[in-house]
């Protein structure tokens, strides 16, 4: 799934979520708790019943005073991988919406030039190993599920699989390769129904294309609300940043297969373009106030490229 | 009569509109093109059709146009019509004027110009079946357009009919109408012109009608222009004729070779003529021009040419017994050198241009040009005494001013005149005189001894030698030096003429063939001094002669308007156009479709243009 360079390059990497630090609490506190790690963090008088281990001789020695010395406790962050399930994000790339192949008849009548990169389920499976990857390799608690939740108030079922250590990287790479995106997802339910399901309140990583008709505006807050902090990995091909279309068309939803009539020239590219920029916006606008960050990729986007420069550059990642 | 349509069974054509809205439906079934999501799109439609509400009805423009252009072309071949007023219903013969004096510029631009517009318009108003045909009445009447319906080809007919510089043969024109009425009995015949038409035409079947052009009257014309030899150098007489109503005063240019001679201030009387001799012109002269100073409404008759052929002296071979009439009547002609031989004497080797032989023929006939008189050969020949005077050419040149009716001929001899011979005089018996063309020369030939007639005594004696001499001793190449325009001229090239070519007087040239014994020359439509000019076969020039072709038709200068034209008994007066006739409107349909053509193609590629052009 992701080749052992990459893996090297990510492995030293961890995820950094800004405002939680303490494993099981929500604390706007900074870390409270003294651990036993290498890391040293302070000195302070030794109290009966503390461990004589920790005393520091050399101080005593030279003081004739013991003191305990303290470390920075190492606590695990606990970080929820979410994956878009729907069939909308089974579009695009080299493999052309795989599934769809048959009918695929995106080739205008002009001879359209074929844009690299590979599909976005795809895409968005190599960014959950990824990422998952990082947060396995830095001890964390991983939690990955893919929503799939195709009415807005029905009770979601969705799979999800609990990691710890690196060793499960391989479960995770298998159980990745072998999802398949298909049906519709109403996002808003199914972020409600995962931030009700409980867990640990941790560092959220949403990978979708956030084409939901009744958006997500509705999941984020539920997520924020949950004590979640949110990155939204917002993915695009760029078939959906630019459209290469023409002509007196009929447009199939694929996830919906609903048909919009459209008669498509340059103004109307035109408009799409600036239709999309407002509506990423938009997102954004709606993330920051939800505790969440916001970040639009598309496809054609190298992933260590993504991974290595522009989460590290954002913040999500850190080392 | 309403506005209608000529041919509405076209209208069933607009039935194509369903296959191009099913076509423009199938057109509009879309492709189908999956996309992972059409969230974005439908926001898209949603603020495009809130912004502009007139966007679905622009993709509709293209269908709207075809459309339009259909109506537009159904409407063209339903040939709709409006009432117009024109002179004729029906089928119409149209006689066109096409003699010089429809070349008047009293209506602008000229008579013929509003003739053919006025020809135009008849055909405009020929309905659906309905036939035209087009004669052009010139010097020689011609059929331009036969029967014809399709109004392209009788446009084209009268787009190219140009008028002539000569009179109009109103005889043969009606001769080709009424043959041409003959094959539809339905036409009315349409005569468009001035009015100049003689006053003896035949009438025509059905109804004659009469379309009036020409305004004004007031026109000076050179009639005559002569050069003859005076006593002290050659002498010049002008005519001008005024058919205006007024008197009129003009000034005489009188041009030698080019170079202005006199100017002579000439008054003449309302339809009157004056005339004025002038003396002393240059002994060298050779091309007299007179122009008439002033514009009137026909230029033609205002330039008017003489050609003066100085009379080298001509040797003329008399043979006879002796008759004192004939060396009399011969020698006096200026410019000949006689010389007389009795019967019998052996011929001199000095060549001469013309032998008149008068009594019986003692040798064979010799070649060059002959006068025989009284001549019979060796065979046997009978006279006969029948010689009341049963038929006179005396429209012919060689006769003019010849008065034969008080001649009397005793007895004159049967002689068969040679096939393509021009009988001039023919008594009952037979002919008594004729002339005829033959390769090696020209021959006159009187059947009777002059000792036999009165005729030395009459005044037309002198009259008819000078005409016969002159025209036996053709001055130079050309047998006559002043034409009517259209008249044909024999021309006589030197033996040693290789090349003969005829210089008309815009410069174009017209070689002619000189095998044969007198070409005739035919292009001289145009006024003015052409040129006949002979090559040896070494190039060099053998000689050159001018001739004048002028109008000199008082008749066509003449240019009154007449109010009444005498066809057949009637008196057919101008026509107003009242009848009813109907003016088609498709070309203006079909122009219009044409442009909203072009509007939808712009429309389409502008389309097309803005789609690509974000690529």
């Amino acid at each position: 799934m992701l080749d052992a360079a990459l893996l090297n390059r990510i492995g030293r990497l961890r995820l950094v979520a800004r405002h939680i630090r303490a494993g099981q609490m929500q604390g706007e506190r900074r870390s409270t708790k003294r651990g036993t790690s290498v890391e040293f963090a302070d000195y302070r008088d030794y109290a009966r019943g503390d461990d004589l281990r920790r005393v520091d001789w050399n101080i005593y020695a030279r003081l004739e005073r013991p003191f305990v010395k303290l470390f920075e406790d190492e606590e695990d962050l606990a970080v929820h991988l979410l994956l878009d399930g729907s069939s909308s994000m089974d579009w695009g790339g080299d493999g052309e919406a795989r599934g769809h192949g048959d009918t695929e008849t995106r080739g205008s009548d002009d001879g359209e030039v074929r844009r690299k990169g590979s599909s976005k389920w795809e895409y968005a499976r190599r960014m959950a190993a990824a990422l998952g990857y990082i947060a396995l390799a830095s001890g964390d608690r991983l939690s990955v599920a893919m929503l799939q939740c195709p009415m807005p108030n029905a009770q979601c079922s969705m799979s999800t699989l609990k990691l710890r250590g690196k060793g499960q990287t391989l479960r995770l790479f298998d159980w990745l390769s072998g999802l398949q995106a298909a049906g519709t997802t109403d996002l808003n339910a199914s972020l409600r129904a995962y931030a009700l399901a409980g867990g640990r309140a941790g560092l959220v990583l949403l990978i979708s294309d956030l084409f939901s008709p009744t958006g997500c505006t509705e999941g984020l807050t539920a997520l924020a609300a949950r004590g979640h902090e949110t990155v939204v990995l917002h993915l695009l091909t760029p078939d959906e940043v630019d459209p290469p279309l023409s002509g007196d068309l009929r447009l199939v939803d694929v996830e919906t297969g609903e048909p919009q009539d459209v008669t498509v020239d340059g103004g109307v590219r035109a408009l799409y373009r600036r239709r999309l920029e407002a509506w990423q916006d938009e997102l954004r606008a709606i993330c920051r106030t939800r505790n969440a960050r916001y970040l639009p990729v598309t496809t054609d986007a190298p992933l260590d490229r993504l991974v290595l420069h522009d989460l590290r550059r954002s913040g999500v990642v850190r080392g | 009569m309403a506005p209608g349509f000529l041919n509405p069974l076209a209208l069933l054509f607009a039935a194509l509109s369903i296959p191009i809205l099913i076509l423009y439906m199938l057109r509009l079934r879309r492709r189908e093109v999956p996309v992972s999501s059409t969230l974005l799109w439908r926001r898209l439609l949603r603020d495009r059709e809130a912004n502009a509400p007139w966007q679905r009805l622009r993709s509709n423009l293209l269908l709207l146009l075809q459309l339009l252009i259909l109506a537009l072309l159904t409407l063209a071949l339903a040939r709709p019509f409006l009432p117009s007023r024109s002179v004729v219903s029906g089928s119409a013969v149209i006689l066109l004027d096409g003699s010089a004096s429809m070349q008047a510029t009293d209506v602008s631009p000229s008579r013929f110009e509003a003739a053919r517009r006025a020809a135009r318009q008849i055909v405009a108003g020929l309905g659906a079946g309905e036939e035209g045909t087009v004669i052009l009445a010139g010097p020689r009447p011609t059929v331009l357009a036969s029967a014809v319906t399709d109004h392209a080809v009788l446009r084209r007919a009268l787009d190219e009919a140009v008028p002539s510089t000569g009179p109009a043969d109103w005889a043969d024109a009606f001769a080709l109408a009424a043959a041409a009425l003959a094959g539809n009995p339905h036409a009315q015949a349409v005569v468009i012109s001035d009015g100049a038409l003689p006053p003896d035409l035949p009438a025509l079947p059905g109804e004659t009608r009469f379309v009036r052009v020409g305004e004004r009257s007031d026109n000076l014309a050179l009639v005559a222009l002569a050069v003859r030899e005076g006593a002290a150098g050659p002498q010049a007489f002008v005519r001008v004729t005024n058919s205006g109503d007024a008197t009129a005063q003009t000034s005489v240019e009188l041009w030698t070779d080019g170079a202005l001679f006199d100017v002579r201030t000439l008054t003449i009387p309302a339809h009157g003529s004056a005339g004025l001799s002038v003396d002393d012109l240059p002994y060298t002269l050779q091309v007299l021009e007179a122009r008439l100073s002033g514009s009137d409404p026909l230029p033609l008759d205002d330039t008017a040419w003489a050609v003066r052929s100085p009379a080298a002296a001509r040797r003329v071979l008399l043979v006879t017994p002796g008759n004192l009439f004939l060396e009399r009547a011969v020698g006096m002609l200026p410019g000949v050198e006689l010389t007389r031989l009795a019967p019998g004497q052996p011929l001199p080797d000095t060549p001469y241009d013309l032998l008149v032989h008068d009594g019986p023929l003692t040798t064979t006939l010799p070649s060059g040009n002959l006068w025989l008189i009284g001549a019979y050969g060796a065979g046997p020949t009978t006279v006969f005494t029948a010689t009341a005077l049963a038929r006179a050419a005396s429209d012919d040149p060689l006769l003019r001013y010849v008065d034969w009716s008080n001649v009397h001929v005793l007895r004159a001899w049967e002689v068969e005149p040679p096939p393509g011979a021009r009988v001039l005089v023919e008594a009952e018996g037979g002919p008594l005189l004729f002339v005829a063309e033959r390769p090696e020369g020209r021959l006159a030939v009187l059947t009777f001894d002059l000792h036999d007639s009165d005729l030395p005594l009459q005044v037309a004696f002198p009259i008819l030698v000078a005409n016969l001499t002159g025209w036996l001793l053709p001055p130079g190449g050309v047998s006559e030096t002043a034409l009517h325009p259209g008249d044909p001229l024999s021309l006589q090239p030197q033996p040693e003429a290789v090349r003969l070519v005829v210089t008309a007087p815009d410069g174009s040239a017209y070689p002619l063939p000189v095998g044969q014994a007198a070409p005739t020359f035919v292009a001289t439509e145009r006024l003015g001094v052409y040129r006949v000019e002979q090559f040896a076969s070494d190039g060099s020039l053998l000689r050159r002669d001018p001739f004048a072709v002028n109008l000199f038709d008082a008749a066509e200068s003449d240019i009154a308007p007449r109010d009444v034209i005498h066809v057949g008994q009637a008196e057919v007066r101008p026509a107003s156009p009242g009848r009813e006739g109907r003016q088609e409107t498709w070309p203006w349909l079909a122009a219009a479709a044409l442009g909203v053509m072009g509007v939808e193609w712009w429309a389409f590629h502008r389309g097309m243009g803005r789609r690509g052009g974000t690529r």
